[in-house]
């Protein structure tokens, strides 16, 4: 089988047309979907192909996820398209006392299969409001399983697979990577939630990290690999469940651990993989668990400031270095 | 809650080194009691509690900080101690010069394997990984010298040991035979870096016997005057050592030969106005020469007094760099350990130095008789490029001739 080159937008709306064709219970809700194909045309070609199942709606993320909910608890597939992550507050309680917790209110007689898709993420100039990492805080939420691709191979076989769940799912994908291309088979396949994938092998450090900070990663292996460090980059691909079993391995074989994400640092999901690596893995460290985040304020609207809030390739390099003391 | 903060101990300070704390946090320490030592190029200094309390440190060992920068706090009961530790947490951040250095293109050199710092409490800094390797192959931590941060035993060197075998090996176990391989065995008992104060000394002297063209003149003089005018002095209830009384001489004398006070800057030849003399002493294993000023405008007791301060600081580790800088010229004594005559090595910029021996009794001829008499040995260095051997041979008789009759000091 060859493999084409898709962007990470195409791969979405490929995996979506896909789910859909198969599974009529699936439709997709969200502002501007039928005039815009979605704010970053994501669902290009969708509302043509299954007319009434692309359902555009009032600017009210409150309703749009209660909607969604309440599909879902009749037994249908919504995908809530919620434009911005940033949005997700105006939602709050639909999601994390509605959404995460009915099934078990319920005692498991309903099932909420509903993917929240949320475009997160900075680097677009797009300010405070338009520019965070927030999966840290639904990983806090238990009910909720929490989906962060890097590549377009991944955002489809991810997504296909969040579409089939009969649990909430929510489904962040980075902004700046709808554009970013890269190989995706062209037979039928299906990614599990929880599984991790070590994007670059190497033996002196793990670099754990996921969604847009994994090509930034990348960048920095190879540029580490020109001064003889040998980087292995993790991308989780899903925080919730998480692949711990991936990170174990590859700590057990490079001994060091550097974590990186966008999200601010401070209450960061890494603080949980770090932690999670000390209690589990503590007789196999040789160097302490050190994370990289953006700083601890609101992401700038000016390109330079907000290069300097967020991780940059350089930090990593840094933060590599510092973790190996070379 | 009080700040511990780097001293400033010169005009010129800017940073220091901070050796070692030694207390940890949550440690109660009294005032006055030695919180944290930190080196400078020039000097090591003890920093002391200025108030009882407790202690919490937050700059590492090991890290360069600025004058005035808050290494620790210092708090007055439990309760402000909790609330400082949770704003301050102990620092790992980098360091700033290893953020240059990445931000330069620069990869910073790999931390020298230092021997592991067994911290307060005898704790070895080891990572977990280490430990583990340790336990698992039955080795001595504290046999194991740490190439991390910070001293810190890490993979590379449990791996190191483990190929060459440990550094410092332990007590032979009884009835293994003594083999040709342990006669022939050379290893290194301790592996000190050359860092700090050594540093400073080692590149000091390089540079001065690579760079100048020293010739030493050596010559005895008779000490019966300068005994004699110590006891003097001595009744009179001044306690005085001969280095006080060899200093004002040896000013004197150079007021005499100024340009044997003088230094090499590019192409010139600066004769220095002001006679600043250092007095060569030893401090915690490191040559260390603070300097007296101006001691030809100063009398013998007041020379005398300054000596003495500096003798103390230096023992407790209180000189600042300002006492270390600007001499002109160098005393260096070594007849505590009756030595004679030596080739004292200049103390660049300076041109010259004056080894002196020790006074002792030797038999000499006088009136065709050979009679006891205390003599002193004198051992002049100067660099050769600037001062000929005839005006410095001059210089070092004057100076025996004050010795031997000290009133031509003010003749």
């Amino acid at each position: 089988m060859t493999d084409r080159i898709m962007s990470c937008t195409e791969a979405l709306a490929e995996a979506l047309a896909e789910e859909m064709k198969r599974d009529e219970t699936i439709f997709i809700i969200g502002e501007d979907l039928t005039a815009h194909d979605g704010i970053f045309g994501q669902f290009k070609g969708l509302h043509q192909g299954f007319p009434g199942r692309i359902i555009d709606t009032p600017i009210s993320e409150t309703a749009i996820v209660g909607a969604g909910l309440g599909a879902a608890l009749t037994g249908m597939r919504p995908l809530v398209d919620l434009h911005f992550a940033d949005f997700f507050t105006t939602a709050m309680d639909e999601i994390a006392n509605q959404t995460a917790k009915i099934r078990y209110m319920f005692g498991g007689q309903v099932k909420i299969p509903m993917v929240i898709w949320a475009p997160d993420g900075g680097g677009l100039s797009a300010a405070a409001q338009h520019s965070q990492s927030l999966e840290g805080w639904f990983v806090h939420t238990p009910g909720l399983k929490i989906v962060v691709p890097s590549e377009p191979a991944d955002v489809k076989g991810l997504i296909k697979t969040a579409v089939r769940e009969d649990d909430p799912v929510i489904f962040f994908q980075h902004k700046k990577l709808f554009a970013q291309t890269g190989p995706v088979p062209e037979e039928e396949y299906l990614i599990p939630l929880g599984k991790g994938d070590i994007k670059r092998e190497g033996s002196d450090i793990t670099l754990i990290t996921y969604s847009k900070m994994t090509y930034l990663s990348l960048e920095a292996s190879e540029q580490l690999g020109g001064e003889g460090i040998d980087v292995e980059v993790i991308d989780l691909r899903t925080l919730k469940p998480l692949d711990f079993d991936l990170i174990a391995g590859s700590v057990k074989k490079t001994n060091n651990v550097l974590i990186v994400h966008e999200a601010c640092l401070t209450g960061g999901f890494g603080g949980e993989i770090a932690a999670k690596i000390g209690e589990e893995l503590f007789d196999y460290l040789d160097a302490p668990v050190t994370r990289i985040g953006a700083r601890d304020v609101p992401i700038p609207f000016s390109p330079i400031m907000e290069n300097f809030v967020l991780p940059q390739v350089n930090d990593i390099i840094n933060g590599v270095k510092k973790v190996l003391n070379r | 809650m009080i700040e511990i903060t780097i001293p400033k101990l010169g005009l010129t300070m800017e940073s220091a080194k901070l050796v070692r704390w030694e207390f940890s946090s949550g440690d109660e320490v009294k005032e006055g009691e030695i919180l944290l030592v930190i080196e400078t190029d020039k000097v090591s200094f003890e920093v002391t509690a200025p108030a009882d309390g407790i202690i919490h440190p937050v700059a590492l060992e090991g890290s360069t900080c600025e004058v005035e920068e808050t290494v620790g706090y210092l708090s007055g009961d439990r309760e402000e101690y909790e609330q400082i530790i949770k704003e301050h947490p102990p620092a790992a951040i980098e360091t700033p010069q290893k953020v240059e250095a990445a931000e330069s293109g620069a990869v910073p050199p790999p931390t020298a394997a230092v021997p592991s710092p067994a911290g307060p409490g005898g704790r070895i800094k080891s990572s977990p990984l280490a430990r583990f390797m340790a336990a698992e192959h039955g080795l001595d931590l504290t046999t194991i010298s740490g190439s991390g941060p910070g001293g810190r035993i890490v993979k590379a060197d449990m791996v190191r040991v483990l190929e060459e075998g440990p550094a410092f090996p332990g007590k032979r176990a009884a009835g293994l035979p003594y083999t040709a391989a342990d006669a022939m065995a050379k290893e290194p008992l301790e592996s000190i870096p050359i860092q700090g104060v050594r540093r400073v000394i080692f590149d000091n002297m390089y540079q001065s016997l690579s760079q100048s063209a020293q010739l030493t003149l050596h010559t005895e003089a008779c000490a019966e005057s300068i005994v004699a005018l110590r006891e003097r002095l001595r009744e009179k209830d001044q306690g005085i050592s001969y280095n006080a009384i060899l200093m004002k001489i040896t000013a004197a004398a150079l007021r005499l030969h100024p340009k044997i006070n003088a230094s090499v800057d590019g192409d010139t030849i600066h004769v220095w106005r002001q006679i600043h003399m250092g007095l060569a002493m030893e401090a915690n294993d490191a040559l260390i020469v603070p300097v007296v000023r101006n001691p030809d405008l100063k009398t013998i007791s007041e020379i005398n007094h300054d000596i003495v301060d500096l003798i103390n600081r230096t023992r407790d580790n209180k000189l600042s760099p300002d006492d270390l800088t600007n001499g002109t010229f160098t005393i260096s004594n070594l007849g505590f350990a009756d030595i004679d005559f030596f080739t004292p090595i200049i103390r660049p910029p300076e041109s010259a130095i004056l080894g002196v021996g020790r006074i002792v009794q030797k038999p000499v001829v006088k009136n065709e008789a050979i009679v006891p008499e205390q003599r002193i040995g004198l051992s002049l260095t100067f660099d050769h490029r600037i001062i000929d051997g005839a005006p410095g041979a001059r210089f070092l008789k004057t100076v025996k001739d004050m010795i031997e009759d000290p009133v031509l000091m003010i003749s």
